[in-house]
């Protein structure tokens, strides 16, 4: 079933009023978009500068921050409850997931211009399949996953998935789609196509993110314990244990697909492991809660989202010397360009 | 000022997450508590701010021109325990554990059948970029809300059972505001859950705001001569203002709570709009007539008891198909020990 906003799931009697609605959406998106590309473009300061956009959950805004100086460049508000980013899988552009807003924003990642913005039901992690046919989204509040067609953004499958479905990997063939359960403590994997769970299993105490190795494997962060578990994406068995830090939350791998970070939100701090090995080469100090991560362009400085101290923190990689910047309450998604 | 204020809130409420709460949920296993926990400490946090802030401004009022002087004030501490307990986030704490199933399993229902709530800046779109414009706005919607949850509080007998340990304070003060029954809370919030289905919730990032309204609710109740004058009580609820819908004249028999007057929570405007807006300038002892004595003037838990009996009172008169007239309903041999 289609995920529609009631105003524009429209009988004849309310057509009026659904396009007279569409019509004010589109008003917006170039209202709104145009403040946005303000941001992104002010933020074009020196030539070698990485730039960050950051959500600020309990703000509802988009924060954009620069290297060059270090410091917060503007803030706007962009919708309820932003947690989550990520960029289309043509790179064109970035997709912010509003939760309580239940929309999600699609804009330009080179003008920072909004393009679109669509109803969708309390999207909080979002993902395309490495196909790009498919896009998921998990509501971490309604205990649900969706499923769209990336083509058009409607919703094709829809299953309840108690409780707290939260970070979203994908099989490297498309077929399936692995959710962490926080609430129950396991691990979910839904064929795409039919929309039908094939296994949930236990992996540990409120897992979180999750991420696809190159083998094949799955790597989940078990953020009640201290350890991420790599996975067996046929059935769910924990292959090993890795001991990273109380509170194993997060994950990004280098571009070169060497290095793999951790944060652990509990000990406040990211470890650094070989992505083939799995072995801690680095434990960095990230304190305030990390979460989310990113690289700069060249690779030399690690940002990372500090929820509970309402900061960014830049890491330069080599010295592990970590500068704060604050921005918006409860900073969650990132991306730096 | 404001945003130095807020980074300092927030940096506290950081502080106090990770060296006291976020360590505990770790080692008990509730990490999935997490982040409701953090926003409940910043509940907690500006909760507390909110209470400081209304007995600094509000304290010296009732001190300066107080309508009434009491030589016992013992009905007065158990005000101020409803209001630790509701605003540092006990209570609410436990309605949300309680309320969130709930709301959580309705609003998942509709969102399969295609329900999803829409915001106000959706339908009024120049809001968009004007967050505090939609927060006020926002507000206005919630305050309407709250004047006709409160109309129904006095209008349906088994609801006034409930709303009158609220109005049965013969002692009302800056500390009466959270004088509630929990029934009445849970009520409030599954009211103010419909409407956010209805037309979502508001944007999140003025909670300084939220203590000015906190703010004028305790300045309604505080016990002070002082009224905003023909124009201002208009414009803003006020102390003299709220006194007069506490009067305990309302209470005298015949009773009829559907003759209260001065319904509105922090805008005049809807009294005005329904006819329910009392002029005047009088200061009137408030109560309510047919509730004394122990039954008002106990502690907390004791006064919650005394709202279930209440209600239980009334639903007899219900089920033996009698018109539920309040004051027999309520407490007909109720010894009068103010």
């Amino acid at each position: 079933m289609a995920d529609r906003c009631p105003i524009t799931d429209g009988v004849s009697f309310f057509l009026p009023v659904a396009v007279f609605v569409h019509l004010l959406r589109q008003f917006n998106r170039l209202v709104l978009g145009t403040s946005i590309a303000a941001l992104f473009f002010g933020a074009a300061g020196a030539a070698l500068a990485s730039t960050a956009v950051v959500l600020d959950s309990d703000d509802d805004s988009l924060s954009v921050v620069t290297s060059d100086g270090y410091h917060e460049v503007s803030r706007a508000h962009v919708g309820r409850a932003p947690h989550h980013l990520i960029v289309s899988p043509d790179g064109r552009t970035l997709l912010i997931a509003m939760s309580e807003g239940n929309e999600l924003v699609f804009i330009d990642r080179s003008t920072g211009i909004e393009k679109q913005r669509m109803a969708a039901s309390d999207p909080y992690q979002i993902g395309f399949s490495p196909d790009g046919k498919w896009f998921v989204a998990a509501s971490l509040r309604l205990d649900r996953i969706d499923i769209y067609d990336a083509n058009n953004f409607q919703v094709v499958r829809r299953l309840p998935a108690p409780t707290m479905p939260s970070h979203i990997a994908f099989a490297r063939d498309s077929s399936t789609v692995y959710v962490t359960l926080q609430g129950t403590s396991s691990l979910i994997a839904v064929d795409l196509a039919s929309g039908k769970a094939l296994w949930t299993a236990p992996i540990g105490p409120t897992p979180a993110g999750i991420v696809t190795r190159p083998t094949g494997t799955l790597l989940a962060g078990i953020m009640g314990s201290d350890y991420i578990a790599e996975i067996d994406p046929h059935d769910g068995h924990i292959i090993q244990k890795i001991h990273t830090g109380n509170g194993a939350h997060n994950f990004l791998a280098s571009p070169d697909g060497k290095t793999l970070y951790v944060t652990n939100r509990v000990a406040g701090t990211i470890s650094v492991l070989d992505a083939d090995t799995l072995a801690i080469t680095a434990t960095l100090t990230a304190p305030g809660g990390p979460d989310d991560m990113a690289l700069s362009p060249d690779g030399k400085e690690l940002w990372v989202t500090d929820r509970w101290h309402a900061s960014v923190g830049v890491i330069e990689l080599t010295s592990g010397a970590l500068k704060t910047i604050p921005v918006g309450r409860s900073p969650h998604g990132i991306f730096v360009y | 000022m404001f945003d130095a204020i807020q980074h300092l809130l927030t940096q506290a409420q950081g502080a106090i997450f990770e060296a006291a709460i976020q360590p505990a949920l770790f080692h008990l296993g509730l990490m999935d508590w997490a982040e409701d926990l953090f926003d409940g400490v910043e509940f907690a946090l500006y909760g507390a701010l909110a209470v400081a802030i209304a007995y600094a401004l509000c304290r010296p009022l009732e001190l300066w021109r107080p309508v009434e002087r009491w030589e016992d004030r013992k009905a007065v501490r158990t005000d101020i325990v409803y209001t630790i307990i509701h605003r540092v986030g006990v209570v609410p704490a436990i309605l949300f554990v309680i309320l969130t199933p709930i709301g959580t399993m309705i609003d998942g229902y509709l969102r399969f059948k295609g329900y999803v709530p829409p915001e106000i800046e959706q339908l009024v779109t120049p809001l968009f970029n004007h967050p505090l414009v939609t927060f006020l706005v926002y507000m206005v919607v919630l305050d309407f809300g709250e004047y006709w949850r409160h109309r129904l509080q006095h209008r349906l007998p088994w609801w006034w059972a409930l709303h009158s340990l609220h109005h049965d304070q013969r002692q009302m003060t800056l500390w009466s505001d959270d004088r509630n029954h929990i029934l009445d809370d849970i009520l409030a919030m599954v009211w103010s859950g419909t409407i956010a289905m209805l037309i979502g919730v508001p944007p999140g990032e003025f909670p300084l705001v939220l203590i000015g309204f906190r703010l004028v609710e305790s300045l309604a109740h505080t016990n002070v001569r002082l009224s905003f004058g023909a124009v201002g009580s208009a414009l803003l609820v006020g102390p003299q203002y709220h006194r007069v819908h506490h009067s305990i004249e309302h209470a005298e028999p015949p009773f009829d709570r559907t003759r209260g007057c001065n319904f509105a929570v922090i805008l005049p405007i809807w009294d005005v709009i329904f006819g329910t807006w009392r002029r005047g300038a009088d200061f009137p002892q408030t109560g309510v007539a047919a509730l004394a004595g122990r039954a008002v003037r106990c502690g907390y838990l004791e006064h919650q008891l005394e709202g279930f009996r209440r209600l239980g009172a009334v639903m007899t008169h219900f089920l033996n198909r009698r018109r539920p007239g309040f004051i027999a309903a309520f407490s007909p041999n109720q010894p009068d020990a103010a």
